[in-house]
């Protein structure tokens, strides 16, 4: 694919659909035009450099798509944090993420209810508010950090990119003038995968702390959750709602790879204390009910299951010690690496 | 202190005569394209013939000038085979040259107030 078709092609992706094909065609036959006048002019066929001159003299596709749209929402708090140009992918991502949340609250409040425990609306509410404060929050704040640096920087794009042919060069600052191999960038895939998977785990630990039948299944009917877990319940949320935004932090800044490297060393050492308070607690599990309204055969259960509960924390424990060590020691070592330059690079597989 | 008291209005003043260029330019557009559009001409021709009249306008504000126009009635447009090449043109419908007509005379009135003040 040449380079006018990447340029058409990251056009057409954010143009109106039904008017797609056409203007897609305009564009070409101009584009064309102009690059027979010049080489008419030259007596000589253009460059690829003089092609790519030519391109980014028409500016961002981005913008330039923008242009054809009769839709001129914005999203403004005082000043305009979403322009017409961002407007409709904000609205798309959000739409897609916020539609897959409430589905996986759904999905838990469905079998919940099916299972014969009692919801409350009040639940769902505060359930489906969090998540869509949660979300709100983090996809403006995405989409406002993409809108100043397209206001600030319009020429700072080329068409090197897999997305649609454009890549957006968001590289702010003062790290712009420090080039961080590509290779080593945390991929952006990873940081979406891990917001929606840590989402959908704040939305299980929120249900589990009320409804201790998802994690005890029938169980629950006997069973019942150690006064411990109610205790570590906020630090477990705080953990999550912290890996959410480093990894929408990544996801903005994907060569932040040292930034992710501390935060590693600093969630797995809360993960650490977590587990130590768990295993301190000795007991995980109890029964519903009085004591002495518990058979041997629930007590036995009752055994093993706690029994169980204490292996599956000391192998957390050893593994999360572990990963602590591995990540302490990359971290370490790319730092006596980089203390000769001022490089805010970490090795390849930091914190993988 | 003075030179960033004039740096700040420096620049602002700066953007303010970019903001109200555009907007003075915006509505002469319009015009200048049904103009040259009494003659048919394909988009890129059309450009061509904006710049060598002093009216330069670049890809991104035409096209979409051009749709817009054409929704409202007053251009018709027709995809043809030329030089080997699809290319769409573009020309003024009956609306279109009545309201020609009539933004013309709007202009002239304009203009000659203007001169009458300035």
């Amino acid at each position: 694919m040449n380079l006018v078709d990447r340029y058409l092609k990251a056009v057409a992706k954010a143009l109106p659909e039904a008017q797609r094909e056409d203007i897609v065609r305009e564009l070409s036959e101009d584009i064309r035009s102009e690059m027979e006048d010049k080489a008419g002019e030259l007596g000589r066929p253009l460059t690829e450099s003089e092609q790519q001159a030519l391109l980014k003299r028409r500016g961002n596709p981005l913008v330039l798509a923008g242009r054809y749209r009769q839709d001129y929402r914005t999203l403004a708090f005082g000043r305009q944090l979403i322009g017409p140009v961002l407007f409709p992918f904000y609205v798309r991502v959000l739409s897609f993420n916020l539609g897959l949340t409430f589905a996986v609250i759904a999905i838990i409040f469905i079998a919940l209810g099916v299972s014969g425990q009692k919801v409350g609306v009040n639940d769902v509410l505060s359930s489906c508010l969090l998540q869509l404060f949660i979300q709100l929050g983090a996809v403006t704040l995405i989409f406002s950090l993409i809108e100043r640096h397209l206001t600030k920087n319009p020429d700072r794009w080329d068409l090197s990119g897999t997305c649609g042919g454009l890549r957006l060069d968001l590289k702010i600052g003062k790290n712009s003038s420090l080039p961080i191999e590509r290779g080593q960038w945390i991929s952006r895939f990873e940081s979406v995968s891990i917001i929606i998977a840590s989402t959908v785990a704040l939305i299980w630990v929120t249900g589990v702390q009320r409804y201790p039948f998802l994690i005890l299944g029938p169980a629950a009917s006997f069973l019942k959750l150690a006064p411990i877990w109610y205790q570590v319940y906020f630090p477990i949320v705080l953990l999550t709602v912290a890996e959410i935004v480093r990894a929408t932090i990544n996801l903005v800044r994907p060569d932040w790879t040292r930034f992710r490297a501390v935060y590693n060393i600093v969630s797995h050492s809360g993960g650490l204390v977590v587990v130590y308070y768990l295993i301190r607690s000795g007991s995980w599990v109890a029964a519903v009910g009085p004591a002495t309204e518990i058979t041997e055969q629930y007590a036995h259960s009752i055994a093993i299951v706690n029994q169980w509960t204490y292996f599956a924390l000391l192998v957390a424990a050893i593994l999360s010690v572990v990963m602590l060590v591995v990540k302490v020691t990359r971290l370490v070592r790319s730092l006596r690496r980089g203390a000769g330059s001022p490089s805010v690079t970490a090795p390849a597989k930091e914190g993988d | 202190m003075c030179i960033v008291h004039y740096m700040v209005h420096g620049t602002s003043n700066h953007e303010l005569f970019e903001n109200l260029r555009l907007e003075l330019r915006r509505g002469s557009l319009v015009l200048a394209c049904l103009a040259a559009l009494r003659q048919e001409r394909y988009g890129y021709t059309l450009r061509k013939t904006l710049e060598e009249q002093g009216m330069a306008i670049d890809e991104g504000t035409l096209y979409p000038l051009l749709r817009r126009l054409e929704s409202q009635g007053l251009l018709l447009s027709e995809w043809r085979e030329e030089e080997k090449r699809n290319k769409r043109f573009y020309r003024l419908s009956a609306d279109g040259k009545l309201i020609l007509k009539q933004l013309l005379g709007e202009w002239q009135s304009i203009s000659s107030s203007l001169n009458g003040m300035l």
